[in-house]
């Protein structure tokens, strides 16, 4: 009881120093929380995907599109039950800067295949009738204030508008959805493949391509044998394609980051690094100054165990008040950092084991910082302690 | 004015050797950090910028911010590399001009995972353009016409099936893989085959780009104004030097951004231990500040004094920082550049603005840490200094 009152006084000594060392440890563990996250954001992509989906993409690369007649081919594999035509449009709203997902899909199907998409506002039917209709995301709605039967005009970069480059291509917000999964994009702008289609031809003559087909398949039928029987069908050209199972695809995006994660670790123990020593020289600090404190405390009896605590106990505080602060702050920049970072890093979210990593975190550097002058105290014989000046 | 001799701030900071040597490596492990990620940037930077030709013309599709994206049909590609009166002519009277292209391939990397390799198609134009730019080094240069690639140097270890003698499958043909070549730019990361037989293993129809020697007296922004309204085959015209530096843009700024947040926010962790550390030590002496001012040292030299002693532990950290990311240079690494999606291999560059930057970064930390703990000092009464234990 007493010894508790005797750490909180020695903090308290120093209200400038105890404050310093707390507002770095809150700068630190705000930055290690927030490293730790983008890493775990960029390897969560592949969490939203479905089992029950494949992707058929070309095997040659991601860039290549697949031919229109291959839809037919594909839907007689036995085992697919459903399948749609996705395109990336890739195109902006306004400023080159505001970049999202928007892809020109079979909209009935589509809905069908991603029960993930609840409607919240609008109608499917709504969205089918309407042939420049567009299903937008409610993270969209929050980023761009679109409402439901708006007209968004998006310039088309990979498909330039017939009526040239300049010209913006006109849809309709026809119904938003909500995802039912956290990990689903919110972001995606879902349009009708016929406009797609019938705006191309008009300009170049040819039928666009297909980025890749997502199949739904039937209800226990092994995701591995419907594989094998795409890739085989195209096996000899005229362009090879590569079925994957949804996480597998959504997993090539991560991997193109390289070493980019390992980086972002590196440079967390660099954080790491610098923090530590920090805490370990101020606790150092303290202790040498808490000499004459010490040597009093054995005096009076007190066992060198609670000498220990005492020391032990400054350190632990410090480090997780300034940890506890630095992760509520991590987590209450989320929606910002997630607005600044969301072109590379999408759905960025601090997970709740970051915010358990960095608990154990504070707990441990508490424990370490607070070791060696707790261990020195602990060997001081009482009387160097009292005649020291310090 | 006197001022207080610069020895007594280094007895000082031995004296105290536990503590100045925790702060000074506090300050390393900031400035290292700060300073690896800056070399990083430039050794992206550089691989792009450096190597960009002024009197190299990338001709692109307009609208087009990436050869990727980009594309002509065969005949308005022959009519833009005949008829350009800018274009140099070659020995043969032919125009240095090449037509090629460009898609970034599905590729795995030899640790595994998948990865986009630029696959470039190649006239024989191409290698006269270049000159020494592009070396064979092991293996022989591709033969026109055969289904033959060369690879280059940085991905020859990184990407399967990319090594001497390997046999490389695009959509369904097997190419041999006859040579490996080096190039100090972005192409030591690309797969070079011959234009024709890429086009036709990819099933394509035209070029994504023509590339072409200028002539030294050529107006590039004249040809591009030109090009861009011609009605038969518009195109875009820049030097390769723009058109390179335009795609690091993205992960340049990106990494500069990432520094200067990591700088700022580490740096205030480290203004913080760099105060904390001066204020201990000033604590310590109160004693011996009390006898400096009592034996006519002026408040302001011991703040002076104070404030040396903080600069001097910043610029000791900074330099041990610089010398613990040293090793780094050279280190190769490998990412996407997302402005091309396509894999490329740089390494970190200790340049000079990076050892000047944590230089300057840690004398800014040393100051902004010593200066409240050395205007306390000076503050301090020399009666009350020196009744104080």
């Amino acid at each position: 009881m007493e010894l508790s009152r005797l750490v909180w006084r020695n903090l308290a000594r120093r209200k400038l120093r105890t404050s310093l060392t707390v507002a770095s440890l809150v700068v630190a563990f705000f930055l290690l929380c927030t490293l730790r996250s983008l890493v775990t954001t960029l390897q969560a992509g592949a969490d939203s995907a479905s089992a029950s989906r494949l992707i058929v993409q070309s095997a040659v690369s991601l860039f290549v599109d697949l031919p229109q007649s291959y839809q037919t081919k594909i839907a007689g594999v036995e085992g697919v039950e459903r399948m749609s035509k996705w395109q990336w449009f890739g195109g902006y709203y306004q400023e080159t800067e505001n970049r999202f997902a928007q892809f020109a899909v079979d909209p009935e199907e589509t809905l069908a295949i991603y029960p993930e998409m609840q409607i919240v506002e609008g109608s499917a039917e709504a969205f089918y009738a309407n042939r420049r209709g567009i299903l937008i995301g409610e993270g969209l709605v929050d980023q761009y204030g679109w409402k439901l039967g708006q007209r968004v005009p998006i310039l088309g970069e990979l498909f330039p508008h017939p009526d040239g480059p300049e010209a913006a291509w006109e849809f309709e917000v026809a119904a938003i959805y909500r995802p039912t999964q956290r990990n689903f994009d919110s972001k995606m702008m879902l349009f009708h493949w016929d406009y797609l289609e019938e705006s191309v031809k008009a300009s170049s003559g040819e039928a666009p391509g297909v980025g890749t087909y997502v199949l739904k398949l039937a209800q226990g039928v092994d995701p591995t044998a419907v594989m094998a029987r795409v890739d085989a069908l195209f096996e000899n050209g005229p362009q090879r394609v590569q079925a994957t199972s949804e996480s597998e695809f959504q997993k090539q995006f991560v991997t193109m980051f390289g070493n980019v994660p390992f980086f972002v670790s590196t440079i967390g123990g660099g954080v790491l690094i610098a923090i530590l020593l920090a805490v370990v020289n101020t606790m150092l600090m303290a202790g040498r100054e808490q000499t004459h404190d010490i040597g009093i405390l054995k005096a009076l009896g007190f066992t060198d165990g609670d000498v220990v605590q005492v020391l032990a106990q400054q350190s632990l505080l410090i480090c997780v008040l300034g940890g506890v602060i630095g992760l509520s702050l991590a987590k209450l920049a989320e929606p910002g950092i997630a607005e600044a970072v969301g072109s590379v890093f999408g759905g960025y979210h601090v997970e709740q084991s970051t915010m358990l990593f960095g608990a154990a975190l504070a707990v441990g550097l508490g424990v370490f910082a607070g070791f060696a002058p707790a261990w020195r105290a602990a060997r001081l014989q009482t009387v160097d302690a009292l005649s020291s000046k310090e | 004015m006197k001022l207080v001799p610069l020895t007594y701030n280094l007895r000082s900071l031995l004296v105290r050797r536990g503590p100045t040597i925790l702060t000074i490596l506090g300050i390393a492990a900031t400035v290292a950090t700060v300073a690896g990620v800056l070399a990083l940037q430039q050794g992206f930077a550089s691989l792009y910028a450096e190597t960009g030709r002024a009197d190299l013309a990338v001709v692109l599709r307009p609208g087009a911010t990436a050869e990727g994206v980009s594309a002509f049909s065969r005949e308005g590609a022959a009519r833009i590399v005949k008829g350009t009166p800018e274009f140099a002519e070659g020995p043969d009277g032919q125009p240095l001009a090449s037509m090629e292209c460009f898609l970034a391939v599905r590729r795995f990397r030899v640790d595994g995972g998948e990865t986009n390799v630029p696959l470039r198609g190649v006239q024989p134009a191409t290698f006269a353009l270049r000159g020494d730019e592009v070396r064979i080094s092991e293996g022989r240069n591709l033969v026109p016409g055969a289904d033959e690639v060369i690879v280059g140097r940085a991905i020859t270890d990184r990407i399967r099936e990319c090594g001497l003698g390997d046999v490389l499958t695009i959509n369904v043909t097997p190419f041999n893989v006859v040579g490996i070549f080096e190039c100090d730019g972005p192409f030591s990361s690309e797969i070079w085959g011959d234009f024709d037989r890429m086009l036709s293993a990819l099933e394509r129809f035209g070029p994504n780009r023509v590339i072409a020697r200028l002539r030294p007296d050529a107006d590039v922004d004249a040809l591009d104004k030109r090009l861009r309204a011609s009605p038969e085959t518009a195109a875009a015209v820049q030097t390769e030097r723009a058109y390179l530096s335009g795609q690091t843009e993205f992960l340049s700024k990106l990494l500069i951004r990432l520094g200067s947040f990591l700088g700022i926010v580490m740096g205030i962790a480290a203004v913080f231990t760099a105060t904390n550390a001066m204020l201990s030590a000033i604590a310590a002496r109160t004693y011996e500040i009390g006898i400096l001012s009592a034996t006519g040292f002026r408040p302001f030299a011991i703040f002076l004094s104070f404030l040396f002693e903080a600069l001097l532990l910043g610029l000791v950290g900074g330099v041990v920082g610089a010398l613990l990311v040293l090793p780094l240079n050279g280190l190769e690494t490998g990412t996407t550049n997302f402005e091309t999606f396509t894999e490329v291999a740089f390494g970190f560059r200790i340049t000079p603005t990076v050892l000047q930057t944590a230089i300057v970064f840690s004398l800014a930390l040393g100051v902004l840490g010593g200066t409240l703990p050395a205007w306390r000092a000076a503050r301090l009464k020399p009666t009350e200094a020196l009744r104080r234990q």
